[in-house]
């Protein structure tokens, strides 16, 4: 189980940008679409065999020509200065039913990526993902940011449209990023790596939907693109994002009135601290979260 | 080497030049299960081998089927006599990739296996009547050509489809061929409204076939007593019941059922089978 590179070009040092699958795929959507305008050239894996169970098998005339496994690779674009490590995972190895990864495979997957990253001396880490938020899909996304030193703190706060864990109402600058995403972070901080996770906020009421949410990947792009001082045409997000707003669009009329009444006072949800009396208390935003489950449970025993 | 998971050997076994054959527990009409059993019984086999459950088997209590507790078996069986490694397991739930070269590493250094072969059911929406077809998945040219001479479906194309994934069988032929291991996954289609059951015919079929293949000599007449038994059942549940009748008559033509006119087919076999006439 191990790493496999085909090339091993010369990285004037590289920033490593990372993504593995999530809620409403923003992070991996972000990540994705910057490697593909940028032209990333792929040059090695992590072997899957034992972190994934095959994906797709093709038997041609009786015999099994081909096993096909979930891939987890590596790309690199050359810009002179700062070039850039792209590592997309297509999945998460998880381990005994769970939705995202954890225990030793993700801990083990966490090292590999960061023994490249290592190996062509990078020394800060992007990792990106979903922020579940009190919010409405008709507002632009905002960004949380975590970083993993009090360091990049002053830096991150220079960035636009984003928020630290330390502006969300009622957290106290506390919270819980699940998954590769999160994991990343916290081993690249035991390894003395510089990392910041961007996650894209997605309303709590399109969580489960089986979607992606490229609203929330443009502003996370947007960031990202603004910190690697690369300049991005994000046309095709905007196209993207318009067709799953209008899928949105239709799922939302079908919520019974009284919730969406309750959701659409979501729009003016604010995170600016000191904390306001805000459009919505927090007994509201329980209820809310509640009935939006109820329904969607409904809905669930109802096919 | 088999990596840090537990393989126990009660007792080597005189293999010289053996072929494996694999069955799952939880197979459609529990195929696997049946045959590889019947194999064990016939041909006198000796459990010589266990790949012990922890890391690939949730150990969190245990199922209970057929009113006694049941406990997550991965067996070996020898009969020396025909060369022959019977491999008799309940399909893993993680560490795949480990589980199958666990057997794998069994196999080739306990046994010197020159050839596997993998059983697998599928369900059909073909009447009990139509006569059983052995479809062959093989992982390699010469294994298909050696296998010209036998009564197998040998050109099937396939691709996954969205939201499925391969089965355990394509995983461990293509394990196979990695090692240089000929190798043959084996399927049969069991009429749907058998699937939960057995199917006595399908469970003959495979077994004809590795009993040609494999010079086993073996005498199916006990068999072949419990498919006229199956038969004659099911006969006489279409007699006593129009709707079964109606339902496999038109099976037998060809015709679709609906979802619900099968869940009823389903339904009233599996009463009538269980409760005997």
């Amino acid at each position: 189980m191990g790493i496999r590179l085909y090339q091993e070009p010369q990285l004037e040092t590289p920033i490593l940008v990372a993504s593995w699958p999530g809620i409403g795929n923003i992070g991996i959507m972000a990540v994705d679409t910057l490697r593909g305008i940028l032209g990333a050239e792929e040059f090695g894996q992590i072997e899957p065999w034992e972190f994934f169970y095959p994906k797709r098998v093709f038997i041609r005339k009786g015999i099994l020509e081909y096993l096909e496994f979930p891939g987890s690779k590596f790309y690199f674009k050359k810009r002179g200065r700062k070039d850039i490590i792209f590592f997309i995972g297509e999945e998460q190895p998880t381990e005994g039913g769970r939705m995202y990864a954890e225990g030793r495979k993700a801990y083990h997957m966490a090292n590999l990526v960061l023994d490249v990253a290592e190996k062509f001396k990078c020394r800060r880490v992007y990792t990106s993902g979903a922020a579940v938020a009190l919010t409405h899909h008709t507002a632009k996304p905002r960004v949380w940011v975590v970083p993993n030193s009090e360091s990049l703190v002053p830096e991150i706060e220079g960035y636009g449209n984003t928020v630290l864990m330390s502006d969300i109402e009622g957290r106290g600058g506390h919270g819980n990023i699940t998954g590769l995403n999160g994991l990343l972070l916290g081993v690249a901080k035991k390894r003395g790596f510089e990392a910041i996770c961007l996650m894209g906020e997605i309303p709590v009421y399109l969580q489960g939907l089986p979607f992606s949410y490229p609203k929330a990947s443009k502003s996370v792009l947007e960031v990202l693109s603004h910190s690697l001082k690369v300049e991005i045409n994000l046309d095709t997000l905007d196209e993207l994002d318009q067709k799953v707003q209008q899928r949105i669009e239709e799922f939302y009329q079908q919520i019974p009135l009284e919730i969406r009444e309750q959701l659409d006072r979501l729009k003016h949800v604010a995170y600016a601290q000191p904390a306001e009396p805000g459009p919505i208390t927090e007994e509201e935003e329980k209820k809310v979260v509640q009935d939006v489950e109820k329904f969607f449970k409904k809905r669930g025993e109802g096919g | 080497m088999n990596q840090g998971y537990r393989i126990t050997i009660h007792q080597e076994p005189d293999l010289h030049q053996s072929s494996l054959v694999l069955g799952w527990g939880e197979d459609v009409g529990h195929l696997g299960r049946r045959v590889t059993a019947y194999l064990n019984l016939k041909l006198k086999g000796q459990e010589f081998a266990e790949i012990e459950p922890e890391d690939f088997f949730p150990m969190g209590g245990v199922a209970i089927e057929g009113n006694v507790a049941r406990f997550p078996e991965s067996k070996f069986y020898a009969c020396p006599e025909h060369e022959l490694v019977i491999f008799q397991t309940d399909s893993p739930l993680a560490e795949w990739y480990k589980f199958l070269n666990s057997v794998l590493d069994v196999a080739e250094r306990h046994c010197r296996v020159r050839e596997v072969y993998v059983l697998g059911a599928m369900i059909s929406f073909s009447a009990h009547t139509t006569p059983r077809q052995l479809l062959a998945v093989v992982n390699s040219a010469e294994m298909k050509e050696i296998l010209s001479q036998y009564d197998l479906n040998r050109d099937m194309d396939y691709q996954t489809q969205p939201g499925e994934r391969p089965t355990l069988n394509s995983f461990l032929l293509w394990l196979a061929r990695e090692r240089h291991i000929p190798g043959l996954s084996v399927w049969v289609p069991i009429p749907f409204y058998l699937a939960a059951m057995e199917d006595a015919q399908a469970q003959r079929k495979v077994l004809s076939f590795l009993n040609e293949k494999l010079g086993l000599k073996i005498d199916f007449s006990d068999l072949d007593q419990e498919i006229r038994k199956q038969n004659e059942q099911l006969a006489r549940a279409r007699s006593r019941f129009p709707q079964i009748d109606d339902y496999i008559n038109r099976l037998e033509s060809n015709l679709m059922l609906s979802e619900e006119e099968n869940g009823d087919l389903i339904k009233k076999i599996e009463d009538f089978l269980r409760e005997g006439d």
